[in-house]
């Protein structure tokens, strides 16, 4: 079954750019089919259904849906808890 | 390969601000003045910093990759470095108000068509491996000269 994950940042030109190919390659890893909306977190909301949301930026709005931060992928720190949160979404 | 695009002009060793707005003026300044940038990035830079900030804590490091969105930047994508002597305050990306002092600031101008995600995901995975090797930012640190600074980036990528 496909799974939808939006990855957001601010302008949608950068760091969300990062986030998207490291969630691309976790689901490849994995076996996960997943499709990339790669958004400005102003188009979140447009964009939903999803079954994850990945911000790089900070997003208070609760859109009822799974959000975890892609923080880790730009600085590097923290990044297997971040994929096994992101998984246990994805495959849960 | 990024080190072949970096242009001297763009490298600021030793530079010195009071503020993140400062460096802004200094180094988007610069981007624009060399024509790089529209008049208004450096409007923009401050605006969006305001709402998506963009310093980093890596492993005590303070790192900054400030951009705007793409209708700022003229036709070439280039990236400007600035190293500080004293920390400038930014406030931590994904955060709204845990700061870090920043000493080394990636400005990048991402040139691009609106709209259109996703475009230079290779020279941005570079960027991010250079900021997460502390021991590079050290010496990023040290260096004296944008020569050096260029040297250092050369030598990191050829590991990639």
């Amino acid at each position: 079954m496909k799974k939808k994950v939006i990855v957001a940042c601010g302008g949608a030109v950068a760091t969300s750019t990062i986030a998207a190919n490291k969630v691309v390659e976790l689901c490849k890893k994995n076996g996960i089919d997943v499709e990339i909306c790669q958004v400005r977190i102003s188009e979140i909301q447009s964009n939903l259904p999803a079954d994850l949301i990945v911000t790089t930026s900070k997003v208070k709005r609760d859109f009822g849906v799974p959000l975890i931060t892609g923080m880790p992928f730009i600085s590097g720190m923290g990044v297997e808890k971040t994929e096994a949160s992101i998984l246990k979404v994805l495959q849960g | 390969m990024i080190w072949e695009t970096l242009k001297p002009a763009l490298i600021f060793p030793g530079a010195e601000a009071a503020s993140y707005e400062e460096v802004f003026q200094q180094v988007g300044g610069a981007l624009t003045k060399a024509g790089y940038t529209k008049e208004t990035y450096v409007e923009a830079l401050i605006e969006r910093e305001r709402e998506y900030p963009t310093g980093l804590d890596v492993e005590g490091w303070g790192v900054a990759i400030p951009h705007t969105p793409v209708e700022h930047v003229n036709s070439e994508t280039v990236i400007a470095i600035a190293i500080f002597k004293d920390p400038v305050e930014f406030v931590q990306m994904g955060t709204d108000d845990e700061t870090v002092g920043v000493r080394i600031v990636f400005m990048l101008a991402i040139a691009g068509k609106p709209g259109e995600h996703g475009a230079h995901l290779d020279e941005l995975q570079r960027i991010i491996a250079i900021i997460q090797d502390t021991a590079l930012l050290q010496n990023l640190l040290n260096a004296q000269s944008a020569d050096e600074i260029i040297k250092l980036i050369e030598e990191k990528e050829k590991t990639l």
